[in-house]
């Protein structure tokens, strides 16, 4: 069974003039215990459709969708409030600014107890006190913070970047979740502490069972982490399958470029050549081109283009071209 | 055999820590290096948080005085004082250089004000150059009279090249500038960058996390820790063979991420 099963979600944002559609009928499934990147240059909706998810959008945009299922149980059909319910027992979000999202004025360890589910307490509520509290400490153990002590006391602005990504996973583990949102996790950080906050991930999700959806702008980033990758471009799903049939064969123009720009693809190149590339960059949401909006920028684009392309699926390799690369490779 | 380009010998910081005050602890930021650079070549500066970086950096544009040690360019000391002569022909972009454009100046003004306060030219020469300088970075001279937030990010990228090449510097220091970039933009970057070194000779000091983008850009390397240098030379020959425990460490930190697949 599907945990997550998304068809054509869009995201539009309410305008006086005409409604712009900042994302454009996007297709997502997750199973259970999968690890799947989410992967597109800033600005292609990624972080708009995590929170469309877990529903933190303002009433400035509106979402729609043909089919949001969880779990099996089909969400369009419940009432909004049914539907956070159910999100917030299941969904956790580490968002893309952690400083930005740690309350500056209160310790790490509050917040922490603030965070931890009253379900999982039993007994009279100085009992529950210090349940609470031993839960915090837990949470930290289980995100590799061994000196709780110190941690509990401080305040966000004395951890560094590494340090606060782990307490916003902690948080985010305090209501048990079954899918994981991971919302640029390793943005501004090098590459030591990188690896240390990927292998936190990739273990919660060996040993918990826990599903994970892995944002980032940087497609040779998540590689080594994930089972499967979705990329977007400028709003619009562009290619979707496992991570070997993304990174080896990848049958979109767009995600064919992503793979061939990377420092590693170039590896066997002579030092200084020249790196392939797109000519130009991602749009602005005002002048979004008709069709298939990487088309001003595509080496294969043609007459057809300004057609918004149909969702081809060979073997659970989805792509949405109409020129697909698929025979280039034999 | 072309001639030294910037030669640095003996350069060291030692910051004074303020929160002392009896006993004024000292906290040396960078041991004493040297190096030379040829133009035409890109030197490389890694290592991890906190190793001197970007001390070397700023000692380099001269924002910080050194405590000891000279730098020579073409064979000539530059004096620390000296600042206009300096940032005419060292450089520097940083990682966020987009946002540090002035929002209320248009790109015409932008790039009219260090030619101002650096050099003699009349208003015409100063257009002239501008158009010429837009056009090496790949925008148009139509885009003169645009205000930088009708740029997108790599837009904004361009334009402080543009601004950073506009005195025809003869090094020019990348501290993470390509590191916030998406991958296609830190592409066209690279080649713009290669491109501008070919045309006009340009030495590039290269700091960077991304072992990739060092091996593909750079000649030499040098790999930093604590202040000091651990190992110095040719970046095909230390990525092949790191000598030093910490560089292969951090070789394999990356190789583990970017070739298992
Ligand atoms: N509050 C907002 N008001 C108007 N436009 C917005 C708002 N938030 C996002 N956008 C626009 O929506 C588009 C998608 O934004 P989103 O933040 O989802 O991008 P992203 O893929 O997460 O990028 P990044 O990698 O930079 O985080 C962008 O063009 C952005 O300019
Ligand atoms: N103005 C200052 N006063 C006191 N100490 C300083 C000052 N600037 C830097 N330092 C110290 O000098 C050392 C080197 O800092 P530097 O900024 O050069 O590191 P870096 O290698 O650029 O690190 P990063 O990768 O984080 O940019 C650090 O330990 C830092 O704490
Ligand atoms: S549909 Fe056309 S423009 Fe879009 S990616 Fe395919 S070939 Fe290029
Ligand atoms: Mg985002
Ligand atoms: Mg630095």
């Amino acid at each position: 069974m599907n945990l997550i099963d998304i068809r054509n979600l869009s995201i539009e944002l309410k305008t006086a003039s005409k409604p712009i559609f900042a994302v454009d009928r996007v297709n997502l499934t997750m199973k259970e215990g999968e690890v799947r990147g989410l992967v597109g240059e800033s600005g292609s909706g990624k972080s708009l459709l995590a929170q469309a998810i877990v529903g933190v959008l303002d009433e400035k945009w509106r979402v729609d969708a043909d089919r949001f299922h969880w779990r099996g149980n089909d969400l369009m059909r419940l009432s909004p409030a049914e539907r956070k319910a159910i999100i917030t027992k299941d969904v956790a979000m580490i968002f893309q600014e952690p400083m930005a999202c740690l309350d500056p004025t209160t310790s790490i360890g509050e917040q922490l107890e603030e965070a931890v589910d009253a379900e999982q307490l039993t007994g009279f509520f100085w009992q529950k006190r210090q349940q609470r509290k031993q839960a915090a400490i837990n949470l930290l153990h289980k995100v590799g913070i061994k000196q709780h002590e110190v941690c509990v006391k401080s305040f966000p602005h004395q951890l560094t970047d590494a340090l606060c990504q782990r307490v916003m996973i902690a948080m985010a583990l305090a209501r048990r979740p079954m899918l994981l949102i991971a919302d640029e996790p390793t943005a501004a950080m090098e590459s030591t502490n990188q690896g240390q906050i990927f292998r936190l991930l990739a273990s919660l999700n060996q040993l918990k069972n826990m599903s994970i959806l892995l944002i980032s702008h940087d497609l040779e980033n998540v590689t080594h982490w994930t089972n499967t990758i979705t990329v977007m471009y400028s709003g619009q799903f562009v290619e979707a399958g496992t991570t070997e049939q993304i990174f080896n064969q990848p049958y979109h123009p767009y995600t064919r470029a992503l793979v061939d720009s990377s420092p590693r693809a170039n590896r066997m190149i002579p030092n200084k050549s020249r790196l392939m590339t797109l000519p130009g960059s991602i749009p602005i949401l005002q002048h979004l081109p008709i069709g298939c909006r990487l088309g001003p920028r595509c080496p294969r684009a043609q007459q057809k283009c300004v057609h918004a392309p149909k969702i081809k699926n060979f073997h659970s390799h989805q792509v949405s071209c109409h020129f697909p690369l698929k025979d280039s490779y034999s | 055999m072309s001639t030294v380009l910037l030669q640095v010998s003996n350069l060291s910081k030692t910051y004074k820590d303020k929160n002392y005050w009896f006993n004024r602890k000292c906290v040396s930021a960078l041991e004493p290096i040297s190096f030379d650079i040829m133009p035409h070549k890109t030197l490389a500066i890694v290592g991890e948080t906190g190793s001197g970086k970007s001390t070397i950096a700023k000692l380099l544009v001269g924002a910080e005085l050194p405590t000891t040690g000279d730098i020579r360019l073409n064979g000539q000391t530059l004096a620390p004082g000296n600042f206009k002569q300096r940032c005419q022909h060292i450089r520097m972009i940083f990682q966020d250089s987009g946002t540090t454009l002035n929002p209320s100046l248009t790109i015409e003004q932008l790039l009219d004000e260090p030619l101002q306060l650096n050099t003699k030219l009349d208003e015409v020469e100063r257009n002239q150059l501008i158009r010429e300088t837009l056009q090496k970075v790949g925008l148009l001279a139509d885009h003169m009279s645009f205000y930088p937030h009708m740029f997108s990010g790599g837009q904004k990228q361009r334009i402080s090249l543009a601004r950073a090449i506009i005195l025809k510097p003869q090094v020019i220091i990348l501290d993470e500038a390509l590191a916030a970039l998406d991958p296609s933009l830190r592409s066209q970057m690279i080649n713009l960058l290669l491109d501008l070194q070919q045309q006009m000779g340009l030495a590039f000091i290269l700091i960077s996390h991304n072992l990739g983008i060092v091996r593909h850009f750079s000649d030499e390397m040098m790999v930093m820790c604590e202040g000091a240098v651990l190992e110095f030379g040719k970046t095909n020959d230390i990525l092949k063979k790191p000598k030093h425990k910490y560089t292969k460490k951090l070789i394999m930190s990356q190789r583990f991420q970017l070739l298992n697949r």
